[in-house]
């Protein structure tokens, strides 16, 4: 138990790479904490940073208010398990997951590691393989195993670097709901790599997005999906992509209007303090979107430019003045080249800077920021 | 897409069609094909044999001398009367002329030889690890020096030695063996090793430190573990060279350190050189090699042929 905090860390790989550009985390007692960036963000290198395994070349961390610096990796109480597993390949399963409690730091009675390493393997669902080599599991068997290394003996903190990448995709939202029901993961401060922004959604208590080693932002799930500070971290949630529309901001009869896509979109800025003549880009989530023209909601006219089935709904990409616009709808008999008119909730419009890309406040931030996330919904069901 | 449909239902009936004439040509199809790749197999044989031949013949030489008498060995070629002669002079059985200590050679010969690869051994694995794993100052030039030792003759350094030997009273010592057979042994196992190391990704030994070990911990209970193969492959090999090493033992040593490769030409000496007694003493001195390559072949394959080659 332990809270966790980053100060300035920056991390440089000979002369001209730099990993981490100064970084800045709190992490809470017993929080359960994402680092959400496309590869090569600088996540993994965070991590161990944290761990010990690379010195910062600036700044330092602090485990329960403790500058760790000069304390060696196998003595700062922190566990991790890594995107490749290292699982040592000439151990038995079993002796994988005992061996940090045969170290002399973690020692416990073989008895009693016995019933530890049973309690873990039984949760994970890998008790009937631990005779086995670690060539003889699949990956995601792989993967649990260097969970259950991670998860018998006692941590500050704990490393999960990119736990589930390697599971197929059913696995994986079985293991996502499973690791959120751990015990240990619940109380145990925990630092997690994802670059699935379902999984950051999903289990985090707060999320940090990363990218290119800089922190774009912090925040809650909703805070993120609903206010992204600028159009990265808003492409970087959702699945599709969020459309990004780019226009100017013209006067209209009530007030400004957003004019985008050769006059295709068309959309009142009334949420926002916008002044006309400023470029400006405007986000919709797909999800958000709706078909057919609905009152009280903008309206966005265009022709089926692709269908794509999902399940029971499909992402229909409408082409507006050049524009692709995704929507997710119900299942519907939509032929290409068909004309539609889509229905944008104003509410919900997002708008960005053209120039900064950064997210441009709405007159209702704060009450916006704690609506649930649709696509949450989606995922569960 | 609607197009595309159709085709593809004619793709799919059509492959087990293709297959199942494939199926029925391959019948009258095998002959013809497997023919000459048999004659190209016994080609191959024949050439092996042929090598083999070319290789052991010194060897299948060497033992026919060793079995003939002094007598017959300029007269005979196949056909001898075979004598044990040799071996009991080599070994010290025989009452005849002058006798050499050959035994004391070759246990010389695995003193040194041994010594040479368990220091070699002691030093160079947490040389090549280091070498492997951190990037220091100076790091390629050390390598570099460490290989200069084997492409620089031998005979180039050897009377420095031999003064500085003279001087600090190593010469004609176990000692002294044992340390310059570094030359030949450390850059073997350091460099071979630096690769094996190499293949392991870092992060199990990171691993192991979040575990709870110590780097030196996790270096012996994770790390070395895993190249054992290498360390085999590597010191049997460095004992080879070390046991082969003519130059340091023929000018560093007397009668106290001397090894079997000089010890076995003091048959050579003499009124008569006595071939046949240097042919068995090569015989006997070629079994530690050999034993150690047996014994650890298991090792071996996997050793030299897993990363030992890249660099």
């Amino acid at each position: 138990m332990a809270t966790l905090a980053l100060k300035g860390v920056r991390k440089e790989y000979g002369k001209s790479v730099v990993a981490l550009k100064g970084l800045d985390l709190d992490i809470g007692d017993g929080e359960f904490f994402v680092l959400l960036g496309p590869s090569g963000a600088g996540k993994t290198t965070t991590l161990k940073c944290v761990a010990g395994l690379e010195q910062p070349t600036l700044g330092h961390v602090e485990i329960g208010g403790l500058d760790v610096s000069n304390i060696e990796p196998n003595a700062r109480k922190v566990a991790m398990a890594f995107e490749n597993y290292a699982l040592y390949p000439q151990e038995t399963v079993y002796d994988n997951i005992a061996f940090p409690l045969r170290s002399r730091r973690y020692y416990r009675e073989p008895g009693e590691a016995q019933s530890i390493i049973e309690r873990v393997t039984t949760t994970l669902g890998i008790n009937h393989l631990l005779q086995r080599l670690p060539r003889e599991l699949s990956g995601g068997q792989k993967q649990r195993v260097a969970l259950a290394r991670v998860l018998v003996r006692p941590a500050d903190v704990l490393l999960l670097d990119e736990p589930l990448s390697h599971l197929d995709a059913k696995l994986r939202a079985a293991m996502r709901a499973e690791l959120k029901s751990l015990g240990e993961l619940q109380s145990t401060t925990s630092l997690y790599v994802t670059h699935d922004y379902l999984e950051a959604l999903a289990l985090g208590d707060r999320i940090a997005v990363l990218n290119e080693g800089e922190l774009v932002q912090v925040g809650t799930r909703e805070e993120i999906w609903h206010r992204p500070v600028n159009t990265f971290v808003a492409k970087a949630f959702g699945q599709p992509q969020i459309n990004l529309v780019e226009g100017e901001v013209i006067p209209g009869h009530d007030g400004p209007r957003f004019h985008g896509a050769n006059g295709a979109v068309d959309l009142p800025m009334h949420g926002f303090d916008v002044t006309p003549g400023r470029k400006v880009i405007t986000g919709m989530r797909p999800r958000d979107l709706v078909m057919d023209a609905k009152p009280g909601m903008a309206h966005i006219k265009g022709s089926v430019w692709v269908t794509e089935p999902l399940g029971r709904q499909q992402e229909v990409t409408l082409e507006a003045g050049g524009q692709h616009i995704a929507v997710i709808t119900p299942l519907s008999s939509l032929a290409i080249g068909d004309t539609v008119t889509i229905s944008v909730p104003v509410s919900r419009i997002l708008l960005f800077d053209a120039e900064s890309g950064q997210r441009i406040p709405a007159k209702d931030d704060a009450a916006g920021a704690a609506r649930p996330i649709a696509e949450m919904e989606v995922s569960r069901g | 897409m609607a197009t595309d449909k159709p085709s593809q239902q004619v793709h799919q009936q059509a492959i087990p069609e293709a297959q199942g004439m494939a199926v029925a040509a391959s019948g009258p199809a095998v002959d013809p094909d497997a023919r000459p790749r048999s004659i190209g197999g016994i080609g191959l044989d024949l050439l092996t044999i042929a090598y083999f031949a070319f290789a052991l013949f010194p060897i299948i030489w060497i033992l026919m001398l060793s079995f003939k008498s002094q007598d017959q060995l300029f007269t005979t070629y196949f056909r001898f009367d075979p004598t044990l002669d040799s071996y009991k002079a080599v070994l010290g059985l025989s009452s005849t002329t002058e006798s050499v200590p050959f035994m004391k050679y070759f246990l010389n010969s695995l003193i040194a030889s041994f010594g040479a690869v368990a220091v070699s051994l002691l030093v160079g694995v947490p040389a090549a690890y280091a070498f492997a794993r951190y990037q220091f100052k100076g790091a390629n030039d050390m390598l570099f020096t460490l290989l200069s030792f084997r492409f620089a003759p031998e005979l180039m350094v050897i009377i420095p030695v031999y003064v500085i030997y003279q001087k600090i009273g190593l010469f004609d010592r176990h000692l002294g063996l044992i340390w310059v057979y570094q030359l030949i042994t450390l850059p073997l196992i350091v460099w071979i090793l630096r690769s094996y190391f190499q293949d392991l990704t870092p992060e199990l030994e990171q691993s192991a430190m979040l575990d709870g070990y110590n780097r030196w911990q996790a270096l012996v209970k994770v790390v070395v573990p895993l190249v054992k193969p290498g360390i085999a492959a590597a010191a049997l090999l460095a004992f080879i060279f070390a046991w082969n090493s003519f130059i340091f033992p023929f000018i560093l040593t007397g009668s106290n350190a001397q090894t079997v490769t000089v010890g076995a030409l003091a048959f050579m000496g003499g009124a008569k050189p006595r071939y046949n007694v240097t042919a068995a003493a090569a015989l006997i001195s070629l079994i530690p090699p050999l034993v150690l390559a047996l014994s650890i072949q298991r090792y071996l394959v996997r050793g030299l042929t897993f990363g030992a080659v890249k660099g």
